[in-house]
């Protein structure tokens, strides 16, 4: 029985919660976030050693007035970036979380989301960006809530990475990369 | 490789001829030149201290991180020097060390007290409400019987509450290690745990100092209780409904270190895999105490306020017969002090025991009647009357009236023998007896005495008993005509004739026998029967 930690983290209104809605167990209901700040939700995935329960702490989106509680993210085992494709700024926000979420747990695997791929003619986000994304040696998936498209090997991709030896982990990754 | 020992024994041979050897050395410097430098360069690197210490220090950090990463052998290996360095420097100077761990201990000792002084409060408050029920008595004396703890009979005989459900959680993470509930109707415990991380995280960060665990207990309207105790590594957390008794926080904290201490090889290597915790499970269910809850809790409730009902019903009696027996006993002591006869001295009251000390003429009331008319036990009451003569006018009238009683009552008048006629002596004696007669009768007035006077004829024992009887009847009429020409109302006065019988004690000689040829008086009072 082999459960993991994970954390949903990006903008305000990327489309976590949306993202995650469609396939994991839900229990509490969507105002948690805004109350408690975070909401966790249920996924199992079945993995090549076995099955993998994964935890979801879906966070608050990060805005203005909302920052991600350190203890939040504490424990994680992964966690998945989520950015919106409609909005360029989400980008920025996903690189200063991903540097202190980092800080917060360690190099723990990640992986890179870019929501909204149903309507990727009208994003703002250029292939520059995604250029970028790469050479930073990040895993970056192109998913839609709307439509479903590569969610699910989202969550496979980011357990695959975790159920890899434990001390075999993205700052070697990185390192290869840079 | 295979060139060089020719070109050396080139060399050789010219170096021997004193030839041209400088070609050779040329020769070898434009082959081998660049890498022999390099050589002599490593050689003096390896020799040089100074420069190894500053080599090595350039991928010391790292090579610990990498070794660090890859397995704990670097820790073990480094754990009894620091241990060691941590002694010696305690020893060379200790203020160091309690310099740096200064911030850390202050926080420790301060969250220590707070656990130990709320620890404290709860108990002081569990005493008091414990220390007046009936069934905490019955459980001291079950413990005391069979040597078992008073806090775990408290658990298992306490009604109106029920452990549901138990989590032991992950703390960090806010995985669930393991969960055991009494029903399966349960929400997916998984995220029950999460969450349950979650909102403690919240608590704390939003209510709590920077030290605080999170919250210990939060109660629900409907009667659920959730308690948590927090350890270093998980938290155990329950699902209480009813009202749980304090004892369940030390059991929580109990079972809390008993499973660290048995999941610690676990705990500490914790990556997810929570198979290994159904070790755990027994430790868990055996927290699923109680019983029933609400209905038996209002039951209970109830009986608890009967009782104290009863208590307090008691108490409240026992206060007013109190109050009673005081009010009655100062009644006493207020008419004692009026009571004509009676002087008070002493009238002392302790313990439900009475004393009366005092002066008494024996005409006064009887002080016993008075306290049993006043509602105490004689029993209660020790007494100590000195006699004495009361100058109230009432007692002398009564002594006034008995002392002529008894003067009447001497009185004899004579007869000669068989007949009924008084001699001018005994005539002369009439006079005295009217006066005495008058005044009893002023007296009896006087202190409220009625009486008659009862004329007793008698005779000598000679002659026929028949004859004598009509002799006495013949003596005490003539007196009784005496006394009614005299004006002595002749209602008042009543004849016995008795013979010969009832004979002057004395009379047992033959001359004296004459003594029994009388008439006497005897004053009967009302209640008196007539003798």
């Amino acid at each position: 029985m082999i459960k993991k930690k994970i954390c949903m983290v990006g903008a305000y209104g990327v489309g976590k919660t949306s993202l995650v809605s469609r396939f994991v167990n839900s229990m509490f209901s969507e105002k948690y976030q805004t109350t408690v700040g975070v909401k966790v939700d249920k996924k199992v995935v079945q993995h090549s050693t076995g099955e993998v329960t994964l935890m979801l702490w879906d966070l608050a989106g990060e805005d203005a007035v909302t920052t991600v509680r350190p203890a939040h993210v504490k424990g994680s085992a992964g966690y998945i970036l989520v950015m919106d494709g409609l909005r360029r700024n989400s980008l920025g926000v996903a690189i200063d979380l991903q540097r202190r979420v980092s800080e917060a747990v360690g190099k723990v695997p990640f992986v890179c989301v870019i929501n909204k791929a149903d309507v990727r003619e009208s994003w703002e986000m250029q292939q520059a960006d995604l250029d970028d994304l790469a050479s930073r040696g990040w895993t970056v998936v192109e998913t839609s809530a709307k439509t479903g498209a590569a969610v699910e090997e989202l969550f496979d991709t980011l357990t695959d990475r975790m159920m890899q030896e434990p001390h075999v982990d993205d700052s070697t990754a990185d390192a290869v990369a840079g | 490789m295979s060139t060089t020992p020719p070109l050396r024994d080139l060399g050789k041979e010219d170096g021997l001829n004193g030839g041209s050897g400088g070609d050779y050395n040329r020769l070898r410097e434009l082959l081998v030149g660049p890498e022999q430098s390099r050589l002599e360069e490593l050689q003096r690197r390896l020799d040089d201290r100074q420069l190894r210490t500053e080599d090595l220090s350039q991928i010391v950090a790292e090579a610990i991180a990498l070794r660090a990463r890859r397995d704990h052998s670097l820790q073990r290996a480094l754990n009894p020097m620091i241990e060691e360095a941590v002694r010696i420097s305690v020893k060379r100077d200790p203020a160091a060390l309690a310099d740096a761990l200064y911030p850390v201990i202050g926080e420790a000792v301060r969250k220590s007290v707070a656990n130990a002084l709320s620890d404290l409060a709860e108990s002081i408050n569990q005493t008091l409400e414990r220390r007046l029920s009936f069934e905490s008595l019955k459980w001291r004396i079950e413990g005391w019987r069979t040597g078992r703890d008073f806090g775990e009979i408290v658990l298992t005989r306490s009604l109106g509450y029920r452990v549901e459900q138990v989590f032991l959680v992950h703390r960090e993470t806010g995985l669930l290690l393991q969960h055991v509930a009494r029903s399966n109707e349960v929400l997916d415990s998984d995220m029950v745990s999460g969450m349950l991380t979650a909102i403690q995280d919240f608590v704390r960060d939003s209510f709590g100092g920077k030290g605080g665990k999170g919250m210990r207990s939060v109660e629900m309207d409907d009667g659920l209780n959730l308690w948590a105790q927090h350890g270093p590594t998980t938290i155990l957390a329950v699902v209480v409904s009813g009202t749980p008794p304090p004892e369940l926080h030390d059991l929580l904290q109990r079972t809390l270190e008993r499973a660290e201490a048995e999941c610690a090889p676990l705990l500490t290597s914790f990556k997810g895999n929570a198979t290994g915790f159904a070790a755990a499970r027994p430790l868990l269910e055996s927290c699923l105490l109680g019983q029933q809850a609400q209905k038996i809790a209002k039951q209970s409730r109830f009986f608890f306020a009967a009782f104290a009902v009863m208590v307090l019903l008691a108490i409240g009696l026992g206060f007013f017969l109190i109050a009673r027996s005081h009010r009655r006993w100062d009644y006493l002591v207020e008419r004692l002090r009026n009571e004509p006869g009676i002087v008070l001295t002493g009238a002392d009251r302790s313990l439900g025991h009475y004393e009366l000390v005092g002066l008494r003429d024996p005409l006064s009331t009887d002080p016993d009647k008075l306290i049993r008319a006043y509602g105490i036990n004689p029993q209660k009451v020790t007494s100590r009357w000195e006699p004495y003569v009361s100058l109230d006018g009432k007692f002398t009238l009564f002594r006034e009236f008995e002392a002529e009683k008894i003067a009447l009552e001497q009185t004899v008048l004579r007869f000669p023998l068989n007949s009924a006629q008084l001699s001018a002596e005994q005539l002369a004696k009439l006079d005295d007896i009217e006066v005495h007669i008058f005044k009893l009768q002023n007296d009896g007035i006087a202190i409220g005495r009625k009486f008659t006077i009862v004329l007793q004829g008698n005779t000598d024992p000679s002659g026929d008993e028949a004859k004598n009887d009509a002799l006495s009847q013949m003596r005490a009429e003539v007196v009784q005509k005496a006394l009614v020409s005299r004006g002595v109302s002749p209602d008042m006065l009543r004849i016995v004739a008795l013979g010969s019988r009832q004979p002057e004690q004395r009379a047992n000689g033959r001359y004296l026998t004459e003594l029994n040829r009388r008439v006497r008086f005897r004053v009967v009072t009302e209640n008196e029967a007539v003798r």
